[in-house]
C-alpha cells in the first residue's frame, strides 16, 4: 500500500467512525439500505421481540398499494417502501410511513419509463431504495432512479433506459443501489448491455460507467469491502466475482466459477468475502486485494452444498449461515470451512436472514419468521412466528422494531410494552 | 474563505438567481424550463424550483399543464407529474369547484396525446363525475391506450348476457371483443368465449402467426457458439440438401405444420431434444400488397431471423424462453412471395435440471397495434429427392 493510499482508507475511516459516533448516541440504529447498515443483514440495534404474531406484538401495520419484494428502509423517524402497480408495473410508488404509528408522512407516485417482464410479486419493486438521511434514492426494474429529499421532494431522476437502451430482464431489474462516499453505485446486468455505474449523489451525473460486455442479466448487488490497500466494489454475475475500484471503475480482480444468473449478495466476514450462487453453484470465500485472475490464488475456501439462487447469507462472528430456497440450511464455522449444523427448516425461502440482539431470524414464503440463537454454535430455536401472509422481501430492524413486508402489508412489530398510537 | 462557506455561499447565489429569474417568468416559460431536464440529472435544479413555483398554481392551470405533459421526455413528464398530483390533491382537498371539466373530458379522449396522463386524467374525472368511466370507457375499442379495458368489458357484457341466457347478445358482444382485441390474453379469451357458444374464432390468423415450416437440424455448437456459427442454410435454402450434424448425423429438410394454439413450434418434438445444437426453420409466406410489418419472435434460447435473406431479427439472449412477442422489428414485405429464415439456438443443459430444456421458437407477423396482417403461407410442394 502506497502512502497516499494508505492516508486515503485512513482518511475515510475516520469519516465513517465520525458519522457512526455522531448518529449512534442519540438514535437507534437506522436500516438505510438493502441488508441494513452495513449492508449484511446485521445490525447492533436492540430491544427486538423474539415472538409475535398476526395480531400479538404487532404496532401498526399498513397496506402497501402495489407490488414488490424491497425491503423497507428506516431513517429515525421514517420508512420508506417502494411499490409498484398498473399496466406493466409502470406506475412507481414511493412512500414515507411515521416509523411510531405508521401514519402516511408522503406518497410519491412516478411513471417507470420502460417496464420489463417481471415477477407478479416484484412487479418493479425489487431493488431496496438506499438513504444517507438527507436523500432518499429509489431505484425500480424500469431503469428508473430517483432522488427525493426526506420530505419527499424530487431533486433529480435518470432514466436509464432511455439514455443506455431497455432494460432486458425476465424478472425485472432486482440490484439494490449502493451509497458510497458521494456516489450511488447501481449494477446493471441484463440481456442487452450490462454496466455498472457511479452518479453523484447530489446532481446525478455520471461520476464513471464501466461496461459489462460479457455479462447477461443477474439480480445480485454491489458490495463495497475493505481491503488491505483500498476499497473494493464486489459484483457477483454472468459465473464470475468481480472488484472494481469504487473511485475509478475500473476492474481490479476476478474470480471465475459462479453460476450464469446470480442473486446473492456477497457478505464479508473474518477477512474473507463470501459469494454463493446456485442452485448447484459454490460457495466462494475470496480473500480482496488481488489483481487481474486470481481464481487459482486467492480462493480461500470453496463449498458445493447447500447454495441458493434467490437469498443471501448471513456472517455473525465465526459462523456463516444460509438457508437456500427449499428451506435446506446450514451452519459453517469460518474461516475453516467445517459444518456446525444442517436443518430443514419448513416452507421456501426468498428473503435473506437479518440479526440483532443475539438473534437470527429467517422468513420464510409462508411468513413464518424462524428466530434462532445467534450467540450459540449449535442449533437453538427461540420462536416461530406466523403473520399469514405471504413474504417474499427481506425484513429490516430499526429501534427495536422488526419490519415485515408482505405481499399485501408493511407490519411494525414491536414489544407490546412500548405500544405506542395506531395510524388514523 | 474556507472552501465549505464558498460552496454555501455559490449554493444561495444560485437559488437566489433561479428565484428571481422565475419570478418574471410565465407560467408556459417554467413549463419549459421543466421541459429541458435531460438525462444525466440536466437541468434537475431548475426544474425543482419551477416545479415549485407551478404547484402553488389552482386547477384552472391543469389545461397549460396537461398539454405539456404530453411530451415525450420521461424526466420532464415525471417533474410534470408532481406538479399534477400536488395541484389536484390540493383541489380535491378543498373542495375546488372550478374543475376544467370539459378540457379534461376533451384530453381523455384524445388518441392522438399520450396514454400515461391521459390515464391519469381519468383518474379524476373518476372523482369529478363517478359514472363517467362506465359510460364512456366500453366505446374505446380503438383506443391505443384504453383498448384492452373496452375488449375486457365487452367479455364481461358477454359473460352477463350468457348468464342471461341471452345466447345472441353474448355472442354479439364475444366478437366484438375478438375483432379488436390485440393483447394476446383477451384474444384466447374472447376465442375461448366464442368456442364455447359454438363459434369459430381464428386466433392464429388474428394475430398473425406462422405455423407451416421445413426444418432442418441439429446442427453441433457447443457451448454457446451456435449464434455466431454459420451452417449452410445460411448460405441459401435448398430443400433438397442433406447437411452432416451434431453427432456425425446426416439429415435434411422435413416439414412441419406446428398444432399450438400460439403458433409455438417445438422443436424437441419437431425434429429431436438436443443441446448445444443449431436448427433452422424456413417458410415462404405472400401478401398481395408491399407493406411494413412487424416481426415479432421469441425463442429458447436465441433466434437469428432472415426475411428475403436480408438478417432484420438478431436476438442473441440464452436463457430467456420462449415468451410471446418477445422482439420485435419492423420490416418491410415485398408484394408476393416472401421467405423467412429462423435460426434457433440452443444452449447447454441449465444448471438447474428441474429447469425444462425447452427448445422452440414462435414468430408472427402483426402491424403496429399486434393485429395480424393477412398474408397466406405458400409452401411449395414437397421436394422430389
Amino acid at each position: 500500500m502506497n502512502k497516499q493510499s494508505s492516508n486515503l482508507c485512513c482518511r475515510r475511516h475516520s469519516l465513517l467512525t465520525i458519522i457512526v459516533c455522531l448518529v449512534s448516541p442519540c438514535f437507534a440504529e437506522n436500516w438505510p439500505g438493502w441488508r441494513g447498515p452495513a449492508r449484511n443483514g446485521v445490525t447492533d440495534d436492540s430491544g427486538v421481540p423474539t415472538t409475535w404474531s398476526a395480531t400479538e406484538n404487532v404496532r401498526w401495520k399498513v397496506i402497501l398499494p402495489g407490488a414488490g419484494i424491497s425491503n423497507p428502509v428506516v431513517w429515525q423517524d421514517r420508512i420508506i417502501v417502494t411499490a409498484s402497480a398498473g399496466q406493466d408495473q409502470n406506475e412507481l410508488h414511493v412512500i414515507c410511513f411515521d416509523r411510531r404509528t405508521g401514519k402516511k408522512q408522503w406518497h410519491q407516485q412516478l411513471w417507470g419509463t420502460s417496464p420489463t417482464l417481471f415477477y407478479p410479486q416484484s412487479g418493479m419493486a425489487s431493488p431496496t431504495p438506499a438513504t444517507d438521511g438527507k436523500h432518499v434514492f429509489a431505484f425500480f426494474g424500469t431503469g428508473d432512479v430517483f432522488c427525493f429529499d426526506m420530505d419527499g421532494g424530487l431533486l433529480w431522476q435518470r432514466a436509464l433506459a432511455d439514455e443506455y437502451g431497455q432494460f432486458q430482464n425476465r424478472f425485472a431489474a432486482s440490484s439494490s443501489p449502493l451509497l458510497f462516499e458521494d456516489k450511488l453505485i447501481l449494477q446493471c446486468d441484463h440481456y442487452g448491455d450490462s454496466y455498472l455505474i457511479a452518479m453523484n449523489q447530489h446532481s446525478g451525473a455520471n461520476l464513471w460507467k464501466s461496461e459489462r460486455p460479457e455479462a447477461w442479466h443477474s439480480w445480485s448487488s454491489p458490495q463495497i469491502v475493505a481491503a488491505k490497500h483500498q476499497y473494493e466494489l464486489v459484483l457477483s454475475g454472468s459465473t464470475k466475482l468481480d472488484a472494481y475500484d469504487p473511485d475509478s471503475g475500473d476492474r481490479l480482480w476476478t474470480v471465475r466459477g459462479l453460476a450464469q444468473e446470480c442473486i446473492p449478495t456477497p457478505v464479508f466476514g473474518q477477512g474473507l468475502l463470501y459469494a454463493v450462487s446456485g442452485p448447484n453453484g459454490d460457495h466462494y470465500a475470496v480473500r480482496p486485494g488481488g489483481r487481474g485472475d486470481v481464481t487459482e490464488s486467492h480462493v480461500e475456501w470453496k463449498h458445493n452444498r447447500g447454495t441458493s439462487f434467490v437469498p443471501s447469507a448471513i456472517i455473525i462472528g465465526n459462523r456463516y449461515y444460509l438457508a437456500d430456497d427449499k428451506g435446506l440450511a446450514r451452519c459453517w464455522e469460518i474461516p475453516s470451512g467445517k459444518i456446525l449444523w444442517r436443518k430443514r427448516f419448513r416452507g421456501k425461502h426468498t428473503a435473506s436472514p437479518i440479526s440483532a440482539d443475539g438473534k437470527l431470524f429467517f422468513v420464510n414464503q409462508q411468513g413464518s419468521t424462524l428466530v434462532l440463537d445467534a450467540t450459540a454454535s449449535e442449533y437453538v430455536e427461540l420462536a416461530r412466528n406466523e403473520v399469514n401472509e405471504e413474504v417474499l422481501s427481506s425484513p429490516a430492524i430499526s429501534d427495536g422494531c422488526f419490519f415485515l413486508r408482505t405481499s399485501k402489508h408493511l407490519f411494525c412489530i414491536g414489544n407490546s410494552a412500548e405500544q405506542p398510537d395506531r395510524p388514523n | 474563505m474556507n472552501y465549505a462557506t464558498s460552496r454555501l455561499l455559490l449554493l444561495v447565489s444560485v437559488t437566489w438567481l433561479v428565484t428571481t429569474q422565475f419570478a418574471q417568468c410565465d407560467d408556459q416559460e417554467l413549463l419549459d424550463v421543466i421541459s429541458r431536464a435531460g438525462p444525466q440529472g440536466a437541468g434537475s435544479f431548475a426544474a425543482r424550483a419551477a416545479r415549485d413555483e407551478l404547484a402553488q398554481r389552482n386547477v384552472e392551470f391543469l389545461p397549460l399543464l396537461l398539454a405539456a405533459m404530453n411530451t415525450s421526455n420521461p424526466i420532464a413528464a415525471n417533474w410534470y407529474r408532481t406538479i399534477y398530483q400536488e395541484i389536484v390533491t390540493r383541489g380535491l382537498s378543498t373542495g375546488e369547484t372550478h374543475w376544467p371539466i370539459a378540457f379534461l373530458k376533451q384530453y381523455v379522449g384524445d388518441t392522438k396525446r399520450n396514454g400515461k396522463p391521459r390515464r391519469l386524467v381519468l383518474s379524476l374525472i373518476d372523482r369529478l363525475e363517478p359514472d363517467f368511466r362506465n359510460r364512456w370507457l366500453p366505446s374505446r375499442l380503438t383506443d391505443p391506450e384504453f383498448r384492452s379495458e373496452a375488449v375486457a368489458l365487452a367479455i364481461n357484457a358477454g359473460d352477463q348476457a350468457l348468464t342471461d341466457k341471452n345466447t345472441e347478445m353474448a355472442k354479439a358482444q364475444f366478437q366484438k371483443a375478438f375483432q379488436y382485441a390485440r393483447d394476446r390474453s383477451l384474444v384466447t379469451q374472447s376465442a375461448e368465449r366464442l368456442r364455447s357458444i359454438g363459434e369459430t374464432a381464428d386466433v392464429i390468423r388474428h394475430l398473425g402467426l406462422v405455423t407451416d415450416w421445413w426444418l432442418t437440424g441439429p446442427f453441433d455448437a457447443p457451448e454457446k457458439t451456435g449464434f455466431a456459427l454459420t451452417f449452410e442454410p445460411e448460405n441459401g435454402v435448398n430443400l433438397n440438401a442433406e447437411y452432416l450434424g451434431q453427432n456425425n448425423a446426416t439429415f435434411g429438410w422435413s416439414r412441419y405444420r406446428t398444432t399450438d394454439a400460439l403458433g409455438q413450434l417445438n422443436l424437441v418434438d419437431a425434429l429431436t431434444k438436443a443441446d448445444e445444437a443449431v436448427a433452422y426453420a424456413w417458410t415462404e409466406i405472400t401478401v398481395e400488397h408491399g407493406q411494413k410489418a412487424q416481426l415479432r419472435c421469441s425463442a429458447d434460447d436465441c433466434c437469428l431471423v432472415w426475411l428475403n435473406e436480408k438478417i432484420v431479427s438478431p436476438h442473441e439472449q440464452w436463457l430467456n424462453g420462449t415468451r410471446f412477442d418477445r422482439f420485435a422489428d419492423t420490416v418491410t414485405l415485398v408484394a408476393g412471395r416472401n421467405t423467412i429464415l429462423v435460426k434457433v439456438c440452443q444452449g447447454p443443459q441449465h444448471r438447474n435440471p428441474e429447469v425444462f430444456n425447452n427448445w422452440s421458437v414462435q414468430v408472427r407477423l402483426c402491424d403496429d397495434e399486434g393485429r395480424g396482417i393477412s398474408f397466406r403461407n405458400a409452401l411449395p410442394a414437397i421436394p422430389t429427392k
